[in-house]
């Protein structure tokens, strides 16, 4: 928790204050007359549900958006923000989640870019500028360095340098650590308070209550695109921060069924390939098994392989006993093995087609649904369709709509009906939650549990501790393409974090 | 909470079925671009010092006036619509097949090499013969590039264009060596071409059904064009192969996890598409010239570019755009003759035309999803916004 | 012999010319984001309105050699920068597809061709006879190279010199200038741009309109310079050929003058080498085809990878992305 070296600058007069800040989509309200203020030297962080309205109201702020309602005011000026270059200048600047990285270029051709100062490009010197500002702040990073070949971390630090190199008063960090392993987190949060101290405004926008709680001086929480309370982390604890965000007590555990574990059903033999560096694993029928790692240690790499879209170097792959490399990816869903993909956009769902025809990807071609010389039988399709929506509660117009306009939480129930209907030997759930807000999760976690209590075999990834612990009979650990430990369920977090970072190996920290 | 999800919501006021909004907006951006090169054409021609409406009444005229006229349009639309078909076949998986010129000109040379070969066979046999090799050159060259990228990942924006410039070449040479002109005596061929094809290759009028005159060259190649029509339509629609290529195009990757092979779709597309191209050379080779000339129609496969859009790459939408070009096309004539504005007039009319409905077009589809996605929060009611709808991710899916 | 091969040579740096300093415009878009496969319908326009140009600042307007040509070329490159703005306003504002506005480009060129001929010279597909031009020079030194090869550098457009030094001002604009580290990231990341403030649009423009003046420039060379006369046609698919160079060249203009130098000589063969030693035994269709088997053979991977810009081909939708 934050000591209260930040409490005294809490009570100077706010740099920033948002008014009435009203902001509308095609069928979303977005924001709904949202007030804010920001002070100097401190932490805001700005929580809420995935859809809550946090990152939209920054983007405004940082003028991506201009909002339909409401004022912003910048030292006590009214201002217009249209575009980012009107930000920049009044000192407002953005990290956002997905990082804007040129990566051909070098570190300081990215920070240098739109204020190159001159018309010929000097590559000594702003390389030295760009030394010179990291060093000011501690941040290690070579300028002259590739963005391609930098780590998550070390782009992390180029976004936020560039920021600085702006001369930013007002940083905006949308979700920075989604995308990092606990000891990068540290680090930035390091870096952050060493920008507070300085005098600079951080706006941390997150859902990960842990870390809000660690480093705010002030928290103000959204829900449903309205201001719903502002507090401080001595004022308050996660669960009241938790049902602020969704307005009910939120269970952060649900009921597990006990089941007894029976014969092996998956097996993972020394894979090697891309990310994988020698992984094994073995999932058992009613068991789930949840592999937790920070993003980009292999996940997409395993998943993909498990289903066959990826090729592997070597190693071994079996449901129950059959050998599952050799296979297309129309045949290891024949085989029994369910997918619920980590990206429902770009591997789960196809959102300009409609929900029926969405429906029965992967079994379009069974003989249920599909006659003599390919002719798709729709009655039976759309049949399948309504039955789906009914039983998971999707909430449609119409099946003949397209995916595109569910939500995302009903999105994944679309793909999660659809997958579950085959009665799988083996569910393969990746990042199942990414996205969705808590009563979409908590219908997610129920519908998996159910399967294990069916008695089948659950392989679960996942980055969000909550979730693996929520779930899991067994956690196993996923560092550089390997398992690097295995704990129960009941096993205390660091340990779980030590082998997220590769656990007995001891690593210098980057 | 179950029986929301089960029972669709009651309508809050009469609204039209979901497919009847949809083709009334199309309709309704196509009349809109039409209007809309209408108009920038219509500068044009006052800078001419002449009134617009002289001259697209005169275009009019030359094309829908008479018989004649109209039968011209239609027989040059036969070889547009399969053109177009053989481009939207394609786009719909997400591929840009420009090598439809190509692979056209490739089945020209192996259908004349077909007629003039294998002349033994008797009766209309040889003319079915005949089509059915122009459809084979036409896979077999598409099949490269399709291969190609399957392969090797290649792309077939570049490989076709570059193949239709070996075609240009392997064509020239065909005519110049293999199959060239026979009867001429020692010394220079003017015009190169190869020998006239045997009568029971051709393929029949039909302009006399209709008080046509034969020489109008209307023939079956327009029927076997509207029948194409409709099998395209319908593999699009409820065949697999059609759900299949919608999927790639739209989203490779669930297709993929979906277990679609998206090398064999994206092959059995080209292969269709080369099939539709093949038919292009028909009307010129076996009902109009009886021959295959060295100065043989060149563009119609780019043309079938230009056509598949203006028709949006569906086939319905295809066919009216084939039939709009050939009125446009044939009213050079009447323009040139009865008003002081060039006949390339046209061209850029329908360049412009071209555009303006692919603009319009784009802009009414962006309107009708900003509808369906403000109907569809209706049903969600307040919580659950479409905050998961990516509103900019519209744009990446449209096929 | 060599003498032919000489001639043959001279004949290849005209064609590269064309294609380089075409490829050269197509780099300049592509860098920027736009694909451009309008490249042909950009040269016609240059070739139409640069003869036309020629004549008339030549003759009518009097102004004489070498003033005359020069000015002509320059306004086949302004018309085609113009023209070519029709292809940026067609994908940069409003978002159509590139590949399909550069096939409605060229469509539209040949007609719109056909319209100004019918305008500058009363008739349609040609230009009138007499088209003034450049003195050709010859190169001091390389030109009295001994057995024959000085014909190689002999009887050269001085234009042909200027498409040579392009190099220097196209590398230096491209990485040693503020506007070419943001030109080239509006192809790689518009999303990153924008982000920073730097406005993608004007930049593509830029890039497109460039491609339409050099690929302009190419086409005024070639009617003016080289076949002394507009004729339809006479670009023969050359700007498909650039387009194949660029490819080949990785997007580079270093590598893009070997790559233009070596189709530029297989398009000179058939005409000045069609009776050496085994090129007699080759059809010349079969030589004009080879700059489109080498590129295929390049992208099927056997030779190497290539890299286009990393956003070139997508519509940047304008800033809410991120």
């Amino acid at each position: 928790m934050d000591d209260g070296a930040g409490a005294g600058r809490v009570s100077a007069p706010p740099l920033v204050v948002m008014e009435g800040i009203t902001k509308r989509f095609p069928g979303v309200l977005a924001n709904d007359d949202v007030t804010i203020d920001l002070r100097p030297g401190e932490v805001h962080a700005l929580i809420g549900e995935n859809g809550a309205g946090k990152s939209t109201l920054m983007r405004v702020l940082y003028g991506l958006y201009p909002p339909n309602e409401g004022r912003i005011t910048v030292r006590g000026q009214e201002v217009k923000i249209a575009s980012p270059r009107d930000a920049i200048a009044l000192g407002i600047g953005m990290v956002h989640q997905h990082f804007v990285l040129v990566d051909p270029f070098t570190v300081a051709e990215n920070i240098i870019l739109g204020m190159e100062g001159g018309p010929i490009l000097d590559k000594e010197g702003s390389e030295a500028k760009v030394a010179e500002l990291a060093a000011s702040y501690g941040f290690v990073i070579d300028p002259a360095a590739v963005v391609e070949d930098l780590s998550v971390g070390e782009e992390q630090r180029v976004e936020i340098l560039k920021a600085l190199y702006r001369g930013v008063e007002i940083l905006i960090l949308d979700e920075p650590t989604a995308v990092l392993t606990p000891a990068e987190a540290t680090e930035l949060f390091e870096n952050l308070r060493k920008l507070r101290d300085d005098g600079k405004t951080i706006v941390f926008i997150s859902h990960k209550l842990d870390e809000v709680l660690a480093i705010a001086d002030r928290i103000t929480v959204l829900r449903r695109g309205a201001v719903v309370g502002e507090t401080t982390p001595a004022e308050t604890n996660k669960a009241k921060l938790a049902e602020m965000m969704v307005g009910r007590p939120v269970l952060f555990r649900l009921e597990k069924p006990q089941v007894e574990p029976g014969e092996v059903a998956l097996t993972v033999d020394d894979l090697h390939g891309g990310r994988l560096h020698g992984l094994s694993l073995e999932v058992r029928r009613g068991e789930i098994v949840g592999v937790a790692g920070v993003e980009g240690n292999g996940q997409r790499e395993l998943a993909d392989a498990i289903m066959g879209l990826r090729t592997l170097e070597s190693g071994r792959i079996e449901l129950d006993g059959r050998d599952l490399h050799e296979l297309t990816t129309e045949e290891i869903r024949n085989a029994g093995v369910a997918f619920i993909p980590e990206d429902r956009q770009d591997q789960g769902l196809v959102l300009s087609m409609t929900l029926w025809e969405n429906a029965v990807i992967g079994r379009h071609d069974d003989p249920e649904f599909s006659g003599r010389f390919g002719l798709l039988l729709l009655k039976k399709i759309k049949g399948l369709a309504h039955r789906l929506i009914k039983e998971f509660d999707i909430r449609a117009r119409s099946i003949e709509m397209s995916a595109r306009t569910l939500s995302g939480g009903n999105q994944q129930k679309l793909i999660l009906a659809r997958e579950l209907e085959t009665d799988p030997a083996l569910l393969l759930a990746a990042q199942p939650t990414r996205g969705l807000d808590v009563g979409a999760i908590e219908f997610v976690w129920s519908q998996i549990l159910e399967q294990k209590a069916a008695g089948r075999a659950v392989l679960l990834i996942s980055a969000e501790l909550d979730e693996i612990y929520a779930l899991s009979d067994r956690i196993v650990t996923l560092y550089e393409g390997r398992i690097t430990g295995e704990y129960p369920p009941d096993a205390p977090a660091e340990e779980v974090g030590r082998g997220m970072l590769g656990g007995d190996t001891v690593k210098e920290a980057s | 909470m179950a029986a929301a999800g089960a029972a669709l919501p009651q309508a809050r006021r009469r609204e039209l079925p979901e497919w009847l909004e949809n083709f009334g907006g199309q309709v309704v951006a196509l009349v809109g671009a039409l209007l809309i090169a209408m108009a920038v054409g219509s500068v044009i021609i006052v800078l001419y010092g002449e009134s617009p409406i002289t001259v697209y009444s005169a275009i009019l005229e030359g094309s829908i006036g008479d018989k004649a006229g109209f039968g011209y349009v239609l027989a040059n639309a036969g070889p547009l619509i399969f053109s177009a078909l053989a481009v939207a076949v394609c786009f719909k998986g997400g591929m840009f097949n420009i090598g439809v010129e190509g692979q056209y000109i490739v089945a020209m040379a192996v259908a004349s090499w077909a007629a003039l070969r294998l002349d033994f066979i008797p009766g209309p046999l040889l003319m079915i013969v005949v089509i059915l090799f122009a459809i084979l050159g036409g896979m077999a060259y598409a099949s490269i590039p399709a291969i190609l990228k399957v392969k090797t990942g290649a792309h077939e924006v570049v490989t076709t264009i570059m193949l239709n410039g070996i075609a240009a070449s392997l064509v020239a040479f065909v005519i110049r060596g293999p199959l060239r002109y026979t009867d001429i005596g020692g010394g220079f061929n003017v015009n190169l071409r190869t020998d006239p094809f045997p009568d029971n290759a051709a393929i029949p009028d039909i302009g006399h059904f209709f008080g046509i005159r034969s020489s109008v060259r209307l023939s079956w190649v327009l029927p076997m064009a509207l029948v194409a029509a409709g099998i395209v339509w319908f593999i699009f629609k409820r065949m697999r192969l059609g759900y299949e290529a919608r999927a790639v195009g739209a989203s490779p990757g669930s297709a993929l996890a979906g277990g679609i092979s998206i090398g064999k779709v994206q092959i059995r597309l080209f292969l269709l598409s080369g099939a539709l191209a093949g038919l292009i050379g028909v009307q010129q080779l076996f009902a109009d010239q009886g021959f295959l000339p060295s100065g043989y129609e060149a563009g119609i496969g780019f043309l079938g570019i230009g056509v598949a859009f203006l028709g949006q790459n569906n086939p319905a939408g295809i066919v009216f755009a084939a039939i709009l070009w050939g009125v446009l096309a044939r009213g050079e004539t009447s323009l040139q003759l009865q008003t002081d504005v060039p006949r390339e007039f046209v061209i850029i009319l329908q360049g412009i035309l071209i555009l303006s409905v692919v603009v319009t077009y784009q802009v009414a589809r962006r309107r009708l999803f900003a509808r369906e996605l403000r109907r569809a929060a209706e049903v969600e009611d307040l919580g659950d916004a479409a905050a998961g709808a990516d509103i900019e991710g519209l744009a990446k899916e449209d096929r | 012999m060599l003498g032919d091969l000489g001639a043959a040579i001279a004949l290849s740096f005209t064609y590269f010319t064309i294609i380089y300093v075409t490829g050269l415009g197509g780099l300049y878009s592509e860098r920027s984001g736009i694909v451009n496969i309008g490249l042909e319908g950009m040269m016609i326009i240059g070739t139409v309105t640069g003869s036309a140009g020629t004549f008339y600042f030549t003759t009518e307007l009097g102004w004489g050699l070498p003033w005359g040509p020069v000015i002509g070329i320059l306004v086949g490159m302004t018309c085609g920068a113009l023209f070519a703005s029709i292809h940026a306003l067609a994908t940069v504002t409003f978002k159509v597809d590139q590949i399909v506005s550069g096939v409605v480009i060229n469509l539209v060129a040949v007609g719109l061709a056909r319209f100004l001929s019918s305008i500058f010279f009363g008739q349609a597909t040609q230009s009138d006879s007499g088209q003034p031009h450049l003195n050709p020079i010859d190169i001091p030194g390389l030109s009295s190279f001994p057995l024959g090869l000085g014909k190689a550098f002999s009887g050269l457009s001085p234009m042909v010199i200027v498409a040579f030094l392009l190099v220097f001002p196209v590398t230096y604009s491209l990485y040693k200038t503020r506007w070419g580290l943001r030109l080239r990231s509006c192809g790689e990341n518009p999303e990153a741009t924008r982000s920073l403030g730097v406005r993608v649009a004007p930049m593509r423009y830029q890039g497109v309109m460039l491609s339409g003046a050099l690929a302009g420039f190419a086409g005024a060379f070639l009617a003016v310079e080289v076949n002394l006369s507009w004729n339809e046609g006479q670009t023969q698919g050359l700007g498909f050929i650039a387009l194949a160079a660029l490819i080949l060249s990785n997007w580079n203009p270093k590598r893009l003058m070997v790559a233009a130098m070596i189709f530029g000589f297989a398009q000179a063969i058939p005409y000045r080498l069609a009776d050496a030693p085994i090129i007699r035994l080759i059809p010349p269709e079969f030589i004009r085809m080879t700059p489109y088997v080498v590129t295929i053979v390049v992208l099927a991977g056997f030779v190497g990878k290539v890299r286009p810009p990393a956003a070139a081909g997508r519509a940047y939708e304008g800033g809410s992305r991120i």
